[in-house]
Parts: structure tokens; C-alpha cells; sequence
């Protein structure tokens, strides 16, 4: 479809001005640093010998310093649930963005990686320039031991050493991040990018002993000053073309220290809340969460209701389960599809049995079935509170579901025929839209139950064509604002967020939201 | 843990290990630095890594998702045969080619990391496991004409005129079945 302007500002405007708002931040510290190296003073001399090279490195290491602390924030899940849930945040636009997080958390993630290479190779041209350019007139300054100098011990000096090693980790997690292996391999994945806090332990020690030094007394001998024993071998080229040579004599000698570590300001603070944030979700899974029922569906899905003290949850979140006996590492994370209310504590997941950690789990938890036995779903008495219902500021939803073979369409069935009940008996019959595509069109069956009848009669054979459906919606719902929630392939999502984009003429606008886990 | 495919993500490690090398080598050449022989060469294993690295191989279990545009890297790769299915030969293969890369200051990272997804295919062998080409699959199409049988030609027949003739007050009753049963050409 066309592209709207209006629509894909509301959609993707907020993204796209934090975007932004990064990038101008990320260049206004590279090129400020990279001035004040080229011209500070107290730079000078070091400039002298090592040129570009000083100012690239320098300025790279600054936005580096920034990314490094930025990448951590979004990784403070509890904190942004939080801050999510609080009166603070209550514009829907902001609570979009915060879910948003992972984005900047990999758009930090490549600015460490392309400014690491930079950096590096700043570095290097620097070791040549410390041998090239040796300086006679300030011993102190060099790096090397006399003019010419090449060896390749320059890595064993402590920052070289640290620097290696920074970079190995940080090849380590990046090659383990794509979307590739962390589809097929989760756990490599996982493991890698734990090696975070070895990489941030030696980050901070990184600047110990290293090799650029400052001039600490520039009122005393200014820069470009003519001093005693002080040869002109500097002031060849372009120095000397200012007609009037101002005669500065130098009170003392140039002295110079090198740096004292930066990185640990700009790093402390968000590696202790995220290690605050760890060891909380620690404290929290402490609690055991106690198992009350068990209902096997057809298609390998498995509803489990569980009970866990002070365990409070909204619409819409998701837990991560971990079974000690399955595997004592793995955390998985599962939609809630039923959250505790003020009479039912119990909240319920629904599993699907795809990988062995969910084999192995639902082997743990359900008997082998016998051939005489029939399990069948508990059908039981469903009772929605009607303080359930307050607080929410939903007018209309529509419902889409999506499914290969009819049977899955039972996991919810009872659920879903409760609510049809429950609204028409309550004069609603326009707040819940049902819509039910079966996929695969050959060996089609019926849903035989009269009480299914309510989705019986609203399920359609073949895809969902999702532009008509947009039309649809938009033409009941004139400008209005629809929120968009997709769950499923990357195919359905990307035609959705298409369509939430383009021009629409009833003047609805559709807020695009996905959710994915890997 | 569960089946995890090394390989996969040693081939990750390798291409980037590649692309680490050949920018050192670059850097090395274009700064004259002293062995730039070494970069140079370090420009040219990194090209090589890439191009024998860049066609995924196929998953044993699950959907492969393959890079954009490797279908002809995967051709000349399979050219190769066991040489390139076998990852005993790509583990030794890259420890070979990352040695040259130490002696060097600007590729020495490329060396280790190249080292390192050396080692990762080595685990990878020892587990079993093996490149298999990323093919497009042929659509299978079913013949057409065996299912379409031939449609009737003639009518079916009908009974006489006078059951035939309609009977509005009692339509239950002027439903007939068929005297002859009515069947496709087998």
C-alpha cells in the first residue's frame, strides 16, 4: 500500500526521533573530542607526533564509552516493566518506545562493534607514528625506545593486552548474537553475551598504564614556546608562515602524565543497576510456584495453572518459567493466558511442545497416556469477576486467530465461547469481533459440538486477506486509533506493519506492536 | 543443552574472522607498515575465508535461513566435494591460514579469531556433523491430468414426464432418486 504520512509518523515517529536524538549525541561527543585533541594545548605536542591518528582514536573511545554504558539500560527489564506500569509513563507513546528496548539495545551493540574497529585501528597507525616520529625534545612523550622502533611488544603493554582481550570477547558475543544462532542455538547465545561482565571488568582497567600522556604545565610553557635547549624542529612548515613570530620563552620544561581511567565513570553506574536488576530477578524466582492442574490439548499443547505467593501480573506480560529438573539454566518465557484476579489467584501459560526442553518438561508432568484412558480437556466453570473489567479503556477488539489445523482452535475454545456468552448476555454483542482461518485446506473437519457454535459459525477456510480486513476495520472504526498486536511469523508481521503504515481514507490510524521472544 | 550445531556458529566466527583479517591487511598495506608482505597476504586469506564462508550450510533439523544472494558462493563451494563437506579439512584449513596473520601487529586479531573459529569447527567434526549445500526445492507439481477425470458428456437420464412434472404441494415427494446410479468413467 501507499505510505501515509500521518500513519507513519504515528507508527514508527517516536522510534525514528530517538533514533535521532542517539546519533546526534554519539556525533556531537565524537567531534568534540576529536577537536579538543586536535587543538587543546595541553595536546600539543602529542598531536605533533601522532596526528589524526590521536584524535580518531580518542574521539572513537568517547562513543565508545557512551555506547558502552547506554547498552545496558535496556536490558533493565524489571526496571522498564516498572517504569511502564507507573502513572508516570501514561502516554501510550512512551509505553511503545520502552518496548522498543531491545532495538536500541542491538543498534548500541553495533555502534560498540564499528567504533571498536575504528578505535583499533586508529591505535595501530598510532604504534607506527610513536616509532616514526620520535621525539627528541620530549623524551617523556615516547613510546617507543628510539627512532624507527618496530616491536610488536607494543601489545604487551597493559592496554594492548586488555585491548586484545576486549576484543575477543566482543567477537565472541557478536558472532553468537545473529538472528541465526540465536534461533537454533539459544544456549550459545545466552552463555556468550553473559561473558558481559568479564568484558566490563577489563573495559574499566583498560586505560591503566597507557601510553598517551597530557601536558600538565601549559601556563608555564605554553605550547610553541622557544626555549634554551629547546630546538625549533617543530616549527618547520606551516608554523613559521604567521608573519609576526610571537617570542615566547618557556619558563620550565614540558610535563607530561598520562590519564587516569575514564571508562569507569561513564560505566559504574548502569552495571550496578543492571547487576541490581539481576539479582533482583534472582530474589523474585526464589518463591517456588506450586502446580494445580494440568490440561493436555490437542496439537501438543499443554495449559498449566499454577499458584505463586504475591504473584501479580497484567494482560499482556509473560513469565519466564525454569523447571530445576528439565535443565537448571535454561529460562523460557511464556505468554500469560490467564492472569491472577482479586478472587482467582491462579495464572495459566499455554505451552506448546516444540524443543526438548518442553518434551522433556510435559514428560515431567503428565503420565504416559494409556491407549484405554481418554484424557479430555476439563471443562469447568469459568467465572469472569466483573472487577475484572475495570480500568480498561478498550472499546472494541477484534479478534484474529490464525491456524493450520482446526484442533488447535480448541486450546481456547471454551474460553473464547465464555466471553461470546458473557457480552451477548450483557447487551455487548459488538465489543468482541471473532475471526478464525483455518489454513491448510485439505482434510477439513467440523468442529461437531453445538456449544462451539459460536466459532463454527464465524470460521473462514484459506488465509485471512489482511488489506480487506484493515478496510473493514477501518471503515467501522473512523477516525479512531486501532492498536495493532501481532503474535506470530515474521511473514504475517511484516504485512501487518505494512498495512499499519500505508494511506487510509476512513482516517483510523493503526498502532503497529509485535511480540516475539528470540 | 540439547542438539546445538556447532558449525553454525563457527561459520559466524569465520566470516567475521575473515572480514577482521582483511581490513588488518588493508590498514597494514596502506600504512607501509614493516611486513606489510604478511597484510598482504592477510588481504588475500581474508577474501578466501569469506568467499568459502559466506554460503550457509544447510540445518540437520529445522528451517535454514541462508544469506542473501549465496546461491552461486553455494555452487562453486559444492564444486569442492568432501573437501569443503568435511570440517576436519575447514578446521585445519583456518589454523593453516590464520598462522602467517601473527607475525604481524595489524592482523594479529584476525589470526586469533580466525584460531578460535578453527577450533569451533574442530568441535564441530568431532560431533559428526557436515556442510550440505542450501539447494532451492523443486515444486513437485502433481500430473494434472491423471486427477481431472473427463466429465460426463450426456445428461443423466430422467424419469417420465409424468413423475417429472412439479408437484409444488408436496415437495418431500417429488424428490426421486436416480434409476440408474450415475459414476465417472473409471
Amino acid at each position: 500500500g501507499i505510505m501515509s504520512a500521518r500513519s507513519w509518523v504515528a507508527n514508527e515517529g517516536g522510534k525514528h526521533l530517538v533514533l535521532m536524538l542517539w546519533l546526534g549525541t554519539n556525533t556531537w561527543l565524537f567531534l568534540k573530542t576529536f577537536l579538543l585533541y586536535s587543538t587543546g594545548q595541553q595536546y600539543h605536542y602529542l598531536y605533533k607526533m601522532l596526528g589524526l591518528g590521536l584524535c580518531i582514536s580518542r574521539a572513537s573511545a568517547s562513543v565508545l564509552n557512551l555506547n558502552c554504558s547506554l547498552v545496558l539500560l535496556p536490558m533493565c527489564r524489571s526496571l522498564l516493566t516498572f517504569v511502564r506500569g507507573t502513572h508516570m509513563v501514561s502516554s501510550r507513546k512512551t509505553r511503545r518506545l520502552l518496548d522498543k528496548s531491545k532495538t536500541f539495545h542491538v543498534a548500541c551493540g553495533f555502534a560498540i562493534c564499528i567504533f571498536s574497529v575504528v578505535h583499533v585501528s586508529a591505535h595501530l597507525v598510532n604504534v607506527i607514528n610513536f616509532s616514526v616520529s620520535y621525539s627528541d625534545d620530549f623524551p617523556a612523550l615516547n613510546l617507543a625506545r628510539y627512532r624507527g622502533e618496530v616491536r610488536h611488544k607494543y601489545m604487551y603493554i597493559f592496554p594492548g593486552v586488555t585491548g586484545v582481550l576486549l576484543v575477543l570477547i566482543l567477537f565472541l558475543m557478536f558472532t553468537s548474537s545473529s538472528y541465526c544462532v540465536r534461533v537454533s542455538n539459544y544456549e550459545i547465545f545466552w552463555y556468550t553475551h553473559n561473558l558481559f561482565i568479564v568484558f566490563y571488568i577489563i573495559l574499566m582497567v583498560h586505560m591503566v598504564g597507557g601510553a598517551l600522556k597530557y601536558q600538565t604545565n601549559i601556563e608555564a610553557h605554553p605550547p610553541g614556546c622557544v626555549g634554551t635547549n629547546h630546538s625549533s624542529t617543530e616549527q618547520h612548515g606551516d608554523e613559521l608562515e604567521q608573519g609576526e613570530d610571537e617570542e615566547r620563552t618557556c619558563r620550565e620544561q614540558a610535563h607530561f602524565q598520562p590519564h587516569y581511567p575514564q571508562t569507569w565513570l561513564w560505566v559504574s553506574g548502569p552495571l550496578c543497576l543492571y547487576c541490581a536488576e539481576r539479582f533482583y530477578r534472582y530474589i523474585r524466582s526464589y518463591d517456588p510456584v506450586t502446580i494445580v492442574t494440568v490440561i493436555r490439548h490437542p496439537c501438543n499443547v499443554i495449559e498449566l495453572r499454577m499458584l505463586k505467593k504475591n504473584f501479580k501480573a497484567r494482560p499482556g506480560q509473560y513469565i519466564v518459567l525454569n523447571c530445576p529438573g528439565v535443565s537448571s539454566f535454561e529460562n523460557h518465557p511464556f505468554t500469560l493466558t490467564t492472569c491472577p484476579t482479586e478472587n482467582k489467584k491462579t495464572f495459566g501459560i499455554h505451552l506448546r511442545v516444540v524443543g526438548d526442553w518442553t518434551e522433556r518438561f510435559t514428560q515431567l508432568l503428565l503420565p504416559e497416556p494409556r491407549i484405554d484412558l481418554e484424557i479430555l480437556p476439563m471443562v469447568r466453570q469459568r467465572r469472569y469477576p466483573n472487577d475484572g473489567w475495570t480500568g480498561f479503556r478498550l472499546q472494541r477488539l477484534y479478534f484474529v486467530w490464525v491456524c493450520r489445523e482446526l484442533q488447535s482452535f480448541y486450546w481456547f475454545a471454551e474460553l473464547l465461547c465464555a466471553v461470546h456468552q458473557k457480552l451477548w448476555q450483557e447487551n455487548r454483542p459488538d465489543y468482541f469481533n471473532l475471526k478464525l482461518f483455518v489454513s491448510q485446506t485439505d482434510n477439513l473437519q467440523s468442529m461437531s459440538d453445538e456449544k462451539y457454535r459460536p466459532l463454527t459459525s464465524r470460521l473462514l477456510v484459506g488465509r485471512p486477506r489482511w488489506k480487506l480486513l484493515f478496510d473493514e476495520i477501518g471503515r467501522t472504526n473512523k477516525h479512531k486509533r486501532v492498536g495493532v498486536f501481532c503474535c506470530g511469523p515474521k511473514g504475517i508481521s511484516r504485512t501487518l506493519h505494512r498495512l499499519c503504515n500505508s494511506a487510509r481514507s476512513s482516517g483510523t490510524t493503526f498502532e503497529f506492536n509485535k511480540e516475539s521472544f528470540s | 543443552m540439547g542438539k546445538i550445531e556447532w558449525a553454525m556458529w563457527a561459520n559466524e566466527q569465520a566470516l567475521a574472522s575473515g572480514l577482521i583479517l582483511l581490513t588488518g591487511g588493508i590498514v597494514g598495506v596502506a600504512g607501509q607498515f614493516r611486513g606489510w608482505q604478511f597484510a598482504a597476504y592477510a588481504v588475500a586469506a581474508g577474501v578466501f575465508v569469506c568467499l568459502l564462508e559466506y554460503p550457509r550450510s544447510k540445518r540437520s533439523k529445522g528451517t535454514s535461513v541462508e544469506r542473501s544472494g549465496q546461491y552461486c558462493f553455494t555452487v562453486c563451494v559444492k564444486a569442492f566435494g568432501p573437501l569443503t563437506r568435511n570440517y576436519y579439512v575447514r578446521a585445519f584449513l583456518h589454523a593453516a591460514i590464520c598462522v602467517p596473520g601473527g607475525f604481524m601487529l595489524a592482523t594479529v586479531l584476525g589470526c586469533v579469531c580466525l584460531g578460535i573459529a578453527s577450533l569451533i569447527y574442530l568441535v564441530a567434526a568431532i560431533r559428526g556433523e557436515h556442510w550440505e549445500p542450501i539447494l532451492p526445492r523443486k515444486e513437485v507439481r502433481k500430473p494434472i491430468t491423471e486427477s481431472i477425470k473427463n466429465p460426463p458428456q450426456n445428461p443423466p437420464p430422467r424419469p417420465p414426464a409424468e413423475i417429472r412434472r412439479k408437484r409444488v404441494d408436496d415437495l418431500e415427494g417429488a424428490a426421486y432418486d436416480n434409476p440408474i446410479s450415475v459414476t465417472d468413467n473409471e
